[in-house]
C-alpha cells in the first residue's frame, strides 16, 4: 500500500484558494465568452468550460492521491448512499411540485429562458445531492469517532 | 472486527498521531480503527502488523 502524507491546514488552504480562482476565471471567462457571437463564440464557450473542467479534475486527483484510505471510503460512501438519497429527495420534490399546480412564476424572473429553466433543474437536483453528500459524510465520521 | 490497536499503542507509550505518521494515515483513520468501527484494507493491516511486529491474527479478531 502506498503511503500518502494527509493534507495539512496548508494543504486544504491551498486546494480551496486553487478551486476559487478557478471557479473565479471560469465565471468571468464564460461571461466574456458568452457575449462572443457565431459559432466561434459557442465553440469557445464549450472549449473554455471544458478545459475549465479539466483543470478542476487535476485539482481533484492531487487531493484524492493524498487521502488516506478512511478517508477515501467516507466520501465513497456519501456520494453513493448521501449523494442517491438526496437525489432521490430532490427528484420528489420537484416532481411533485411541477406535476402539481403550484404556481413557480414567482420563484423565476420574468425574462427566464428554457435554458435558464434547464440549469436551474439540474443545479437544484445538485444541490439535493450535496446536502445528502455532506450530511452523510458527517455520519460517517461521527459513527467511526466515538467508539 | 474488533482490534488490539489501542492496547499495542499504549504499551508503546504512542500517540495517535505517531502512529498515524508511522502507517502513512491520518490520525483519524487511527482513531476511526481503534474504535473497531472502520476495517482497514489488507495492505494496511499488514503494514500495522509490520509496524507492531505481530502478526496480523493477534491484533484483529472477530
Amino acid at each position: 500500500m502506498k503511503s500518502v502524507k494527509p493534507l495539512g491546514a496548508a494543504g486544504v488552504i491551498g486546494l480551496v484558494v486553487a478551486l476559487f480562482v478557478l471557479g473565479v476565471g471560469a465565471g468571468i471567462g464564460a461571461a466574456f465568452l458568452s457575449d462572443q457571437p457565431g459559432v466561434g463564440g459557442l465553440v469557445g464557450s464549450g472549449a473554455f468550460l471544458i478545459a475549465v473542467m479539466a483543470a478542476v479534475l487535476v485539482v481533484t486527483i492531487w487531493w484524492w492521491r493524498r487521502l488516506d484510505e478512511a478517508a477515501r471510503e467516507a466520501h465513497k460512501w456519501a456520494w453513493y448512499w448521501g449523494g442517491s438519497a438526496g437525489m432521490a429527495v430532490g427528484l420528489a420534490l420537484l416532481l411533485t411540485v411541477t406535476t402539481r399546480n403550484v404556481d413557480l412564476s414567482r420563484f423565476v424572473a420574468a425574462d427566464t429562458s428554457a435554458g435558464d429553466l434547464i440549469l436551474g433543474g439540474m443545479m437544484s437536483i445538485l444541490l439535493f445531492q450535496l446536502a445528502g453528500y455532506t450530511l452523510a459524510w458527517g455520519w460517517w465520521w461521527l459513527a467511526r469517532m466515538r467508539g | 472486527m474488533n482490534n488490539r490497536l489501542k492496547v499495542l499503542r499504549a504499551e508503546r507509550d504512542w500517540s495517535q498521531a505517531h502512529l498515524a505518521e508511522r502507517l502513512g494515515v491520518s490520525r483519524q483513520t487511527v482513531n476511526a480503527l481503534e474504535t473497531g468501527r472502520y476495517d482497514p484494507s489488507l495492505p494496511l493491516a499488514f503494514k500495522i502488523a509490520r509496524v507492531f511486529e505481530q502478526p496480523i491474527e493477534s491484533i484483529f479478531f472477530e
